[in-house]
């Protein structure tokens, strides 16, 4: 009994950290101020 | 304090082991994706390419044209279409800048690119052009999605505003890079002129009233890299024709423009360390981390059982055991 509350602990604690995670995603950010080009840059 | 132990064990076992298959199938999905807020831009060069000397109407051989490419992530843009669409998108803003070895505009061609962060699947909505014109995009452009397949995709042409299939033609070693090339065969085709032409006074419509119709042509070649999907080198076959009307002055066509255009050199360099880079972080979430946590799985729940067993191995001291009276009879 004691073995299948730990496997299960396991298992719980692997998808809370999973949904937690791909929930918070990633911040957007803003938009680059640098323009679109119509000069050739001189390097990348 | 044996079983103790290998309870927790066991428990981190089947966490790690869990965690495998989870990164790699429900978080890899959601979390892999492009930046809403990307900027980048290349340089593309065709030497020795002919042009088309609009003053004179004669196409001429020139040491160089260079095509300035530019892709910025407009996040407010994307903000609003996520909103609606109900998913990641992203918004790229473009602009091909094409400059004669004189420095002065040959083309500037604007374009907006609607797409899904996660898979590159084209989002129609109001705002996806080409020059102005309203586009409907039925395939990917500039970017394959991640774990790119062997197998041809659709890809979407600018020019002829049409979505074509890019044939996958081979793995093959480019710089040390482990890539598919794709290989886009565009016939030709009558394509619109740009908005924006390189001589000051004519426009598309005053091109269209003299009978004048532009046609293209292109090979199209990428190599991409499989694991990001981004390719580290393109090339193409390029050629335009202005043919028919009053503009020739009775020729039937004229080259507008005709060259192999190819990426510079330095920005060779600096999309294959981009991609390499980008690619360690792809394989950590696809294979690195998941083989990773389930080989640490296993080992934890064989080394659980192992401390299970060793708690109940015979040679043990035993328990005491409480003996219990025996009746006694009279």
């Amino acid at each position: 009994m004691r073995a299948l509350i730990a496997a299960a602990t396991g298992l719980v604690l692997a998808f809370a950290l999973v949904l937690t995670i791909t929930a918070m995603g990633s911040p957007m950010g803003k938009t680059s101020p640098k323009p679109l080009l119509t000069t050739v840059p001189a390097h990348p | 304090m044996r079983r103790k132990a290998s309870l927790i064990l066991l428990a981190l076992a089947v966490f790690f082991t869990a965690l495998s298959p989870l990164l790699r199938w429900y978080a890899f999905p959601r979390l892999a994706k492009i930046p809403a807020n990307q900027y980048q831009d290349m340089v593309l060069e065709a030497k020795n390419a002919t042009l088309l000397d609009y003053g004179t109407m004669q196409a001429k051989t020139v040491p160089k044209v260079t095509i300035v490419q530019t892709l910025k992530g407009n996040v407010e843009a994307a903000k609003k279409i996520d909103r609606t669409a109900g998913r990641d998108v992203v918004v790229w803003d473009g602009l091909s800048y094409v400059q004669g070895p004189d420095g002065k505009m040959v083309s500037s061609i604007p374009e907006r690119y609607i797409f899904d962060a996660h898979t590159q699947d084209p989002v129609h909505a109001t705002g996806e052009m080409v020059d102005g014109d309203p586009v409907k995009r039925d395939g990917i452009e500039f970017k394959w999605p991640f774990l790119t397949q062997k197998r041809d995709y659709e890809y979407f042409d600018a020019q002829t505003r049409t979505t074509n299939p890019i044939h996958y033609k081979g793995t093959q070693n480019f710089r040390g890079v482990k890539v598919y090339y794709f290989e886009q065969t565009i016939p030709w085709t009558k394509v619109p002129f740009p908005k924006t032409m390189p001589v000051k006074g004519i426009t598309p419509e005053s091109v269209a009233k003299t009978g004048t119709t532009r046609w293209y042509t292109t090979i199209r070649k990428f190599w991409v890299e499989p694991v990001t999907g981004a390719p580290v080198y393109g090339e193409e076959i390029h050629k335009e024709e202005l043919r028919g009307g009053t503009l020739l002055g009775g020729r039937a066509k004229v080259t507008a423009f005709a060259g192999d255009v190819k990426m510079r050199e330095d920005y060779i360099k600096h999309t294959v360390a981009l991609v390499k880079s980008n690619r360690t972080l792809v394989l950590l979430m696809v294979s690195y981390l998941p083989w990773g946590f389930l080989s640490l799985g296993l080992l934890l729940l064989a080394l659980s059982l192992y401390l299970e067993a060793r708690s109940r191995r015979p040679g043990d001291p035993a328990p005491t055991e409480v003996q219990e009276p025996e009746p006694v009879t009279a």
